[in-house]
């Protein structure tokens, strides 16, 4: 009996574990085979293997979207606003984490507090920042945004990496003779490259798939995203969808590979607040 | 104090970066969201004060009661629903079955990968002609299914909620990190004592990470009230006004040049969300958000 009970516990356990798996692996795959197809195959056996591998399009969707001006815009932004986010949020960090001065626990407090802020509630203050920032339809726009809205996350857990850098270090630093700043650049920093490395990674994932801002606060193909760019696939490919899709999966690339080399980074960083409380 | 520190003007280049980028996209948006939302504004002209006509104005639209009535159910089917669901992964996980860790991979991948992008995903498997999820239950029923999943009133809203539901990755990892910082001691102890694990679990596990439940909840019903990526991508908030949304409202304002109703739709947006925080803190329990001790 009790050996029944196992058994069916066991098969109820896997059946669910494996239903998520399924939901998060199948449709991925699903559009990965669908981007090999040709149209005709497309259109009549959804859920067959492609009968020939059509590689030719992602020849198409490089061609039509234009892949390189989406890469090359979205690299850029995510890039510069993850460096922005954490120069800034560094810098505030060891000061917070290393200095006494009033309202200290306050001003961390209400810095936090951000991540509770619904960003998407800000749109209307968000395009007149930006219009008379003069920024409306340039890259700048993004990186400034995209670098701030990461701040309370950021500023979070590289401030909680850094109250445990011992003070010893610092103090064997001053003797030495290092400055205020020389005690940022050449002894916290580095010592606290693990919580810049997560800080970023999320950042820069974030600004990587941002798409409401992309679409607010620009308007020219010169400057718009990966992100904002799939969202006018539809129309550019007319009803070639195979190849749309070949588009889309190319744009899924830059966030799997930062995935898998920094998972653990992702996760412990997204753990981290949660655990502590 | 700040002066008693010889670091002083340090401190304040320091923290100036952060400061004036904070106020510029923090504090001065909240204060600009609450000014500009009792304002008659189209962006262009100066604004005009005209009181609560904005909000009463609103009030009496057929599109705000559907938008509010969809962000509601949005809010419960992440809260409770993918809550639930997240849960229930993270306790089983939580005692090392075999590849939990591979696992935990996996159910996070789609997280990563851009809203956008699994928006064109989920409009492709929906699709009444081509769709994945028509030619599954064809296959599996034996019958011809040609559901056009997003474009009927019946079926929209929830295939819409459901593709995000079903994504339990994120909240997972957070409660399932709650879980496995449990002293295994506690379990031995029981072990001994001859509880279940259904006993273990729901005597042990459950009190012990209700707060991260909470937290969690707290945060997901917070993405349901702000829902917009997925509605703007599949259905535009379609068909007729079925699946809008609030912030789908506020976008549709600011296009329409509305800006001060916009900012109308903003400040409930805002309120909202921080009635939901609260009470959800103050009747489930209590548990500091950020993780910080205050």
């Amino acid at each position: 009996m009790k050996r029944l009970r196992t058994i069916v516990i066991e098969v109820f356990k896997w059946t669910y574990l494996l239903f998520f798996f399924a939901i998060a692996v199948l449709p991925l795959l699903w559009l990965i085979l669908t981007s090999f197809k040709t149209e005709a195959e497309f259109n009549t056996a959804p859920l067959a293997m492609p009968e020939f591998w059509q590689f030719e399009n992602y020849i198409n969707a490089v061609s039509v979207a234009n892949m390189h001006v989406l890469f090359m815009n979205s690299i850029i932004i995510a890039t510069t606003a993850t460096l922005l986010n954490l120069l800034v949020t560094s810098l505030a960090s060891f000061v917070v984490s290393r200095e006494e001065f009033a309202f200290k626990q306050t001003i961390s407090n209400v810095i936090v507090a951000g991540v509770l802020m619904p960003i998407v509630a800000f749109m209307v203050p968000y395009l007149a920042i930006i219009r008379n920032l003069g920024l409306y339809d340039t890259r700048m726009a993004l990186i400034v945004t995209y670098a701030a809205i990461n701040i309370p996350i950021s500023f979070f857990l590289i401030k909680s990496f850094m109250v445990n850098i011992p003070k010893d270090l610092e103090d064997a630093a001053i003797i030495d003779g290092c400055t205020f700043a020389q005690r940022y650049t050449k002894v916290v920093l580095p010592l606290s490259r693990s919580g810049l490395v997560t800080a970023g990674t999320l950042t820069f994932i974030w600004s990587w798939n941002e798409f409401i801002y992309a679409l607010l606060l620009t308007s020219s193909s010169s400057v718009r995203t990966i992100q904002l760019g799939i969202s006018f696939f539809t129309t550019q490919f007319r009803s070639d969808y195979p190849s749309m899709y070949a588009a889309v999966v190319l744009t899924m690339i830059p966030s799997i590979i930062v995935y898998v080399f920094f998972h653990d980074k992702i996760i412990s960083g997204l753990t981290a607040g949660a655990v502590k409380g | 104090m700040l002066v008693k520190n010889k670091n002083w003007k340090w401190i304040i280049i320091f923290m100036l970066p952060l400061a004036a980028m904070y106020i510029t996209f923090f504090i001065y948006p909240f204060g600009f969201v609450f000014v500009s939302s009792l304002m008659k504004w189209n962006g262009i002209s100066p604004m005009e004060f005209i009181g609560f006509q904005n909000y009463a104005k609103l009030f009496r639209a057929t599109t705000l009661q559907i938008s509010v009535r969809n962000n509601v159910i949005w809010a419960l089917s992440l809260g409770f629903l993918q809550i639930g669901l997240a849960t229930i992964i993270a306790f089983i996980l939580a005692r090392r079955p075999r590849f939990w860790k591979s696992l935990r991979t996996v159910y996070f991948i789609p997280k990563v990968i851009s809203g956008v992008a699994i928006a064109m995903l989920w409009k492709a498997v929906y699709n009444a002609e081509y769709g994945a999820l028509n030619a599954v239950l064809s296959l599996i029923t034996g019958q011809e299914w040609s559901h056009n999943w997003l474009g009927e009133f019946a079926t929209a809203l929830p295939a819409i909620i459901a593709q995000e539901v079903m994504y339990i990755g994120y909240f997972m990892i957070i409660i399932l990190a709650g879980v496995m910082s449990i002293p295994t001691s506690y379990y031995e102890a029981a072990e001994i004592d001859g509880a279940s694990v259904w006993q273990q679990e729901t005597l042990i596990t459950l009190p012990v990470v209700w707060g991260i439940i909470v937290t969690a909840m707290t945060l997901a019903m917070a993405y349901g009230l702000r829902h917009f990526e997925a509605t703007f991508l599949m259905t535009g908030g379609g068909p007729g006004h079925s699946t809008s949304t609030l912030a789908l409202m506020m976008y549709d304002k600011i296009g329409a040049r509305k800006l001060g109703q916009a900012s109308t739709i903003g400040t409930i947006l805002v309120i909202v969300g921080f009635i939901v925080i609260v009470t959800l803190n103050q009747t489930l329990g209590r548990k500091s958000l950020t993780g910080e001790d205050q």
